[in-house]
């Protein structure tokens, strides 16, 4: 059974349509990202999907749970991070996590102890328990709103932007706390985010969506293929002649060819590249080529977002 | 569940001067200040003349049934007999309004200035869980507030009525217990759910605030009905008040209710 299913889910607010007829399905255990500019509906859905506002049309389901007809459930199965920490800054760090656990049903008191000494422990948060929230860098505020986030053990977590606003070093560190946790505890993520490096390092799945609808879907691969196309090989030469590109295009799976004279390097847009790319260079050396450096260029997955947006704009 | 919002609200509002300052300098104003510098002082000087006639429009318009508790007295005793028991009576409902609302105005539209809504929001807890536990930390502080205020007003009075009137306590007596324990709550759930309809539909604290005090109007014009002696409040008056606002609060509540939608406060987020 999957995790989160969506079916034809739409969100109206007045005349604009936020969400528009969105499907989508996450398997259990699976880190999806859903990506997309500001604006593009990431935020509405996550909301949707927290039972938080209601949907317009189409249904969802979370955990097997339909979000309008069991929201409560919706709401004990998942874990939310919020665009904002959401923290209450006059509060120290232990009484805001105290409150979130029981909330979430953590009544048992030694449990809930437990549970928390665990998660300040893991996001070295432990010695700041007494700290209030206000005095709290905003990376450590971030820590602690992820901890909040699964105080529970929920099975599924909605992240809505967890990097957003971090300075590059603290998001890498976030990054990896994701990646370790949900390994550690077998969570089920719903990952929000405009940052590609996001997606591209956390992420089994990502799509794209753009006002609302579904642009494209697939591995953070996949998407790179699919968009901006193959990858290409790239030759870099002491010295490029006419000689040497005839004996390149001589190569069948060739399809095109460009010269980047600044590098001297060989753009090669090529069929099957880990079959030709051998012959390629053998016949560079063949022609008098003298080989300085070879490179598979695949484009990232943010020069294929980009791309994507670009053309959704146009 | 409901006292676990109350208990976090609680704690939060303990540590928030911007709410705690209006709360207690308030009641000490009104039950300390004003009748040190009212009563007391003034009747360290000795007032001559037959009762009532070199006093306020208040003391003029006394109706009937106060002129003969005052039958007796001298003009000094008349005069803080009077600005005791029924000029200070309607001063005491502005206190739970003012507590209630300003506790109200920073648990509902607070939390969405400071955006910390959407986690709570996102909690398994019901929307009744939610509002219950923020009008109950609403609520008892105000009446807290009230009743110690109350208590330190009695005592204040009483030490200066001990003396001058023989060895007799003023304070407290039914009018009052019926002021304290009857009106006051019921005003303070009017400000509540004032505040709880204006907090859905505003961005933050200050403006659910500054919206809230157009409840404290129907207060001052009772207290300007007393200073002018249009209104006296004895228990006719005191039970006909309890009557009105017990009335405003089953439609004040039955809105905020209404207003307390999850989609509706997310949709309005600073």
């Amino acid at each position: 059974m999957p995790s989160i299913e969506l079916n034809g889910l739409t969100k109206k607010f007045g005349l604009l349509t936020a969400v528009d007829h969105l499907d989508l399905v996450v398997e259990g255990g699976e880190i999806f990202g859903l990506l997309g500019p500001n604006g593009a509906g990431k935020t509405t859905t996550v909301r949707m999907l927290a039972c938080l506002i209601s949907s317009s049309e189409g249904s969802a389901k979370v955990g097997g749970f339909d979000i309008s007809e069991e929201p409560t459930k919706v709401r004990e199965i998942v874990g939310i991070l919020t665009e904002n920490p959401s923290l209450y800054e006059r509060l120290t760090v232990r009484e805001n996590i105290e409150f979130f656990a029981e909330a979430y049903g953590l009544y048992d008191a030694q449990e809930r102890q437990d549970r928390i000494r665990e998660l300040l422990d893991f996001f070295q948060l432990w010695d700041r328990r007494n700290d209030k929230v206000g005095k709290l860098s905003k990376g450590m505020k971030q820590k602690l709103a992820i901890a909040r986030t699964i105080v529970h053990k929920p099975p599924i977590i909605l992240l809505d932007e967890p990097t957003s606003g971090l300075d590059p070093e603290s998001a890498k560190g976030i990054r990896d706390l994701i990646a370790d946790l949900s390994q550690r505890e077998n969570h089920t993520v719903l990952l929000c985010t405009h940052r590609l490096e996001d997606a591209e390092k956390l992420c089994d799945r990502v799509m794209i969506i753009n006002r609302g609808r579904r642009v494209v879907a697939g591995t953070p691969e996949e998407l790179q293929d699919r968009i901006a196309g193959e990858p290409t090989l790239q030759v870099r030469l002491k010295k490029t002649d006419q000689a040497i590109l005839r004996a390149v295009k001589e190569v069948e799976q060739v399809r095109e060819i460009s010269v980047d004279d600044t590098s001297g390097t060989l753009l090669i847009a090529v069929d099957n590249l880990a079959e030709s790319a051998p012959e390629i260079v053998t016949k560079i050396v063949y022609a008098g080529g003298k080989v300085l450096e070879v490179n598979i260029h695949r484009p990232s997955l943010e020069e294929a977002y980009l791309k994507l947006v670009r053309e959704e704009k146009s | 569940m409901v006292m676990l919002v109350f208990r976090k609200d609680w704690r939060e509002i303990r540590r928030n001067w911007q709410i705690l300052l209006p709360i207690v300098a308030v009641p000490i104003l009104i039950s300390i200040v004003l009748p040190t510098l009212i009563i007391v002082t003034p009747s360290l000087s000795s007032i001559s003349g037959p009762p009532l006639e070199n006093s306020t429009s208040m003391m003029k318009n006394l109706p009937s049934q106060v002129r003969e508790e005052l039958a007796g007295m001298s003009a000094w005793q008349a005069l803080v007999y009077v600005m005791s028991l029924y000029f200070f009576a309607p001063f005491f409902l502005i206190i739970p309004l003012m507590a209630s609302s300003v506790i109200a105005s920073d648990s509902f539209a607070g939390e969405k200035e400071r955006r910390t809504i959407e986690a709570l929001l996102a909690a398994p807890l019901s929307d009744s869980e939610l509002l219950l536990g923020k009008m109950l930390v609403s609520f008892f502080p105000s009446m807290i507030v009230t009743a110690v205020s109350f208590a330190v007003y009695s005592t204040v009075i009483d030490l200066f009525s001990f003396s001058l009137f023989g060895g007799r306590l003023l304070l407290p007596n039914l009018v009052w217990i019926m002021l304290i324990f009857g009106v006051a709550p019921t005003i303070a759930l009017a400000g509540i759910g004032l505040t709880v309809i204006i907090s859905a539909r505003v961005k933050g604290f200050r403006e659910a605030q500054q919206i809230s005090a157009i409840l404290l109007i129907p207060v001052l014009m009772l207290v300007l009905g007393q200073v002018s002696g249009a209104i006296f409040f004895g228990p006719t008056v005191v039970g006909v008040l309890i009557g009105v606002f017990v009335t405003v609060d089953l439609f004040v509540l039955y809105f905020g209710i209404r207003s307390f939608k999850r989609e509706e406060i997310l949709s309005r987020l600073a």
